[in-house]
C-alpha cells in the first residue's frame, strides 16, 4: 500500500534534518517504525546524514528548488503490515508562497490529495519566524522608529492557512478514520525546564495563539502535538554537547517529547510523530 | 523588423548571414528561436529552416500559461460564501454601519490584533476563513509616515465591487461557557451609510436583514466637539429611520460604538439624547466605549472595550435550568410513607 506524507511548515523549520534523523532511527529498527527493506534511492538522506555526523544541520533547503522525495517501506513488527511512505522534502518557501499566493503547482494540489497524514513543523528560536503585528501595544514604540519595515505575512497566520489546506485537501484513511496531523515542534531542547513540562501545546498557546486556538476547532483531522530534538542538544552553540556528540555518533540522540496524560516526557524513539501519523 | 526577427533591418532572411555578426540560431532577437524554444527544447534547429515564415504557422503564438491549483481562498468572504458558510453552522452577522472615517475598519483591526495576541479578553480564538483578510486590513492601518500617527488610523475601505461587501469571519470560543459564536463582520465603506442616511440607498445593505445586531461606529471626537455633535445625533436619527424603514420596523438591537475613547468620554447626557433619538424611532440602543488605538495606552490600553463589544454583540448566556436536578434521597426520608400519612 502507497501512502504520501507531507510535510509542511515554514521556512527553516526543521523539515530536511527530521528526515535524515528519521531514515537513521528507521534504519536503526529501534523505534515504533522500521524500514523493512532497503530503499533504492538514498542519495538524499545520505546527505543530510552527512551533515547531522558532522556535528551540523543540513543548509535549509531553499538553495535548491528541485523536489527531493525521500521513499521508504516501513513497518510496525517484523511481517506484520507494510506501507510505503512517500515523504516530499520541499523548500518552506513552497508552502509560503501556497499561502501567499492562494494558490499551488498541481503536482503539489495531486499530492495532498493522494495523502492522509501530514507532519507540520514549526520550529523554537527560528530566525526566520514572523511575529503578528504589534502595533496595538507597542504604539509608542513604533512612532519613534518611523518607517516600520513590513515583515510579511506572520508564522502563526501561514500555519493556521496551511492547516486549512490539508482540512480542505487531504484523503480520508483506509479504515475510514480522519486523516492525521502530527505538530511537531523542532528544536524541543531549547526550551526551559518550565517550558517543557507545560509541553508544546502550552508552547503554542504563547507563541501562536491562533494556531493552538485552530488546533482545539478542528474537525475534519485527528491532531497530535510533539516536541522533537533531532540530535537532543544544541550542535550549534553548544561545544561540549556537540564534542560528545561527534564521539558518540547519532544513534541514540534526539528524542521526541510525548505526552503521558499529565506529563510530557523524552522519548528516544524519534519515529514517534510519524508512526502515528501512519498508524499502522 | 522581419517576420522571423524582432531587431528592425535584420538580413537574415535575405541574406543567411547576421548583420550584428550574430549566430542566426541562438540570436535572441529572432522570433523563431524564441518560440520553437518553447515547443521543443530538444529538437535541433536548422537555421535555414526555422528561418522559413511558413514553419511558424500552427506553432503557438502566445506561451502557455502554468497551470496552479487554486486553494481555499482566506480573503473577505463574498454573499455566496457567506450563504454556503451559513448552511454549515449558525453564523452571527453583525451590521456595522459608520460613516467614513469613523472607525470601523480601525475596530476591526484591533479586533483581529486583539485575537492574534489572545489578548480579547473572555474569548479565545477558533477559526477564521478570512485570515488573510484581517491580516491586510490590520496592515493598512501600519502604513504610517515617518512614523507620524495619520489623521485617519485606517486605509480608506475601497472594494473592487462596489455592489459587493466582503465579509470578515472570525470563529471565538466564550471562555465562560465554551461556547462557539461564529461571527460575520462587514466591512463595507462609509459611504454605504452615507447614501443610506442621505438617499436611502439600501440595496447593497441587503445582509442587514440578517443581522441579529448592528453597530453604529461614530467618531468620538465629533461627539466631543460641540460645534458638530448636534448634527451628528441628528444624523444617528435619520440613520434609524432609515433602518427602520429597511427593515419592516423591525430593528435588532443597535449598538453605538463611540470611538477615541482613549480622548473623550462620551458624557451622560449626550448618551441619553443618542439614546432617546433612537428610542423614536423605535429601537433600543447601548452604547460602548473603544479606543481601538489609543494615544494614552498607560491609561487607556489599545483595543479597550473591544472585548465588551464582542460580549454585547453576542449577548449573555442563558441561565438554563438544570435539565435532570439532582433529587438524591435525604437520609431518613420516607417518601413514601410521608405520601400516605398525608391521606
Amino acid at each position: 500500500m502507497t501512502r504520501s506524507i507531507i510535510l509542511l511548515g515554514g521556512p527553516d523549520s526543521g523539515k530536511t534534518n527530521y528526515i535524515g534523523r528519521l531514515w537513521r532511527a528507521l534504519d536503526d529498527e529501534t523505534g515504533a517504525l522500521h524500514a523493512a527493506e532497503q530503499p533504492e534511492d538514498i542519495n538524499f538522506v545520505l546527505e543530510i546524514t552527512d551533515h547531522l555526523f558532522e556535528g551540523g544541520f543540513a543548509p535549509r533547503s531553499e538553495h535548491s528548488d528541485a523536489r527531493r522525495d525521500f521513499e521508504v517501506v516501513v513497518a510496525a513488527k517484523k511481517d506484520g503490515p507494510r506501507s510505503r511512505v512517500v515523504v516530499p522534502d520541499v523548500s518552506g518557501e513552497l508552502w509560503r508562497n501556497a499561502v501567499i499566493d492562494n494558490e499551488i503547482a498541481p503536482d503539489w494540489m495531486n499530492e495532498l490529495k493522494r495523502a492522509d497524514a501530514a507532519l507540520l513543523f514549526v520550529r523554537v528560536c527560528s530566525d526566520q519566524d514572523v511575529r503578528p503585528l504589534d502595533w496595538v501595544t507597542s504604539r509608542h514604540m513604533l512612532e519613534k522608529t518611523g518607517n516600520v519595515e513590513d515583515q510579511g505575512l506572520p508564522t502563526q497566520v501561514m500555519l493556521c492557512e496551511l492547516i486549512h489546506f490539508l482540512e480542505d485537501s487531504l484523503a480520508k484513511r483506509e479504515d475510514g478514520g480522519l486523516p492525521r496531523l502530527s505538530v511537531v515542534i523542532a528544536a524541543w531542547d531549547l526550551v526551559d525546564d518550565n517550558m517543557f513540562e507545560q509541553g508544546p501545546k502550552a508552547y503554542l498557546q504563547r507563541e501562536y495563539p491562533l494556531v493552538a486556538g485552530r488546533l482545539t476547532d478542528l474537525e475534519a483531522l485527528d491532531v497530535q502535538v510533539f516536541g522533537l530534538s533531532v540530535v537532543g542538544g544544541d550542535l550549534k552553540h553548544d561545544e561540549v554537547y556537540r564534542q560528545a556528540f561527534l564521539e558518540a555518533g547519532m544513534d541514540g540522540k534526539g528524542w521526541v517529547a510525548v505526552s503521558d496524560g499529565d506529563r510530557w516526557r523524552k522519548d528516544p524513539d524519534v519515529t514517534l510523530p510519524i508512526a502515528w501519523a501512519v498508524g499502522l | 523588423m522581419s517576420a522571423t526577427c524582432s531587431f528592425d533591418g535584420c538580413t537574415v532572411d535575405e541574406t543567411g548571414i547576421c548583420a550584428l555578426s550574430r549566430d542566426p540560431s541562438t540570436c535572441g532577437n529572432r522570433v523563431a528561436n524564441a518560440v520553437t524554444d518553447e515547443i521543443s527544447d530538444d529538437s535541433v534547429i536548422d537555421s535555414a529552416v526555422v528561418s522559413q515564415p511558413s514553419d511558424l504557422l500552427g506553432a503557438p503564438v502566445l506561451v502557455q500559461p502554468v497551470h496552479t491549483s487554486a486553494l481555499a481562498s482566506s480573503r473577505s468572504l463574498g454573499l455566496e460564501e457567506l450563504n454556503a458558510l451559513m448552511s454549515t453552522r449558525y453564523v452571527n452577522v453583525v451590521g456595522i454601519l459608520g460613516e467614513p472615517e469613523s472607525g470601523k475598519t480601525a475596530c476591526l483591526a484591533s479586533l483581529y490584533l486583539l485575537v492574534s495576541h489572545a489578548m480579547l479578553e473572555g474569548w479565545s480564538f477558533a477559526d477564521s476563513r478570512s485570515l488573510v483578510a484581517f491580516e491586510d486590513i490590520a496592515r493598512g492601518a501600519r502604513d504610517w509616515n515617518d512614523g507620524i500617527v495619520p489623521e485617519q488610523m485606517t486605509a480608506h475601505t475601497e472594494l473592487a465591487d462596489d455592489h459587493r461587501p466582503g465579509f470578515l469571519h472570525l470563529r471565538l470560543i466564550r471562555l465562560s461557557d465554551g461556547r462557539r459564536v461564529d461571527l460575520a463582520l462587514p466591512d463595507v465603506p462609509g459611504e454605504w451609510t452615507q447614501a443610506l442616511v442621505t438617499t436611502a440607498r439600501s440595496d447593497r445593505l441587503g445582509f442587514m436583514r440578517s443581522a441579529e445586531k448592528i453597530w453604529i461606529v461614530l467618531d468620538g471626537r465629533t461627539l466631543a466637539d460641540i460645534e458638530k455633535r448636534q448634527g451628528l445625533i441628528a444624523r444617528v436619527g435619520q440613520l434609524a429611520g432609515r433602518l427602520k424603514t429597511m427593515l419592516d420596523g423591525r430593528i435588532p438591537q443597535l449598538l453605538i460604538v463611540v470611538t477615541h475613547r482613549d480622548l473623550h468620554i462620551v458624557s451622560e447626557d449626550i448618551a441619553m439624547r443618542l439614546k432617546r433619538e433612537i428610542l423614536r424611532r423605535g429601537a433600543n440602543a447601548d452604547i460602548v466605549d473603544v479606543a481601538p488605538f489609543s494615544d494614552r495606552s498607560d491609561e487607556i490600553p489599545a483595543g479597550f472595550g473591544i472585548a465588551k463589544l464582542i460580549d454585547m454583540t453576542v449577548g449573555k448566556p442563558v441561565d438554563r435550568p438544570i435539565f435532570w436536578p439532582s433529587s438524591e434521597p435525604v437520609e431518613g426520608d420516607r417518601a413514601y410513607l410521608s405520601y400516605r400519612r398525608g391521606q
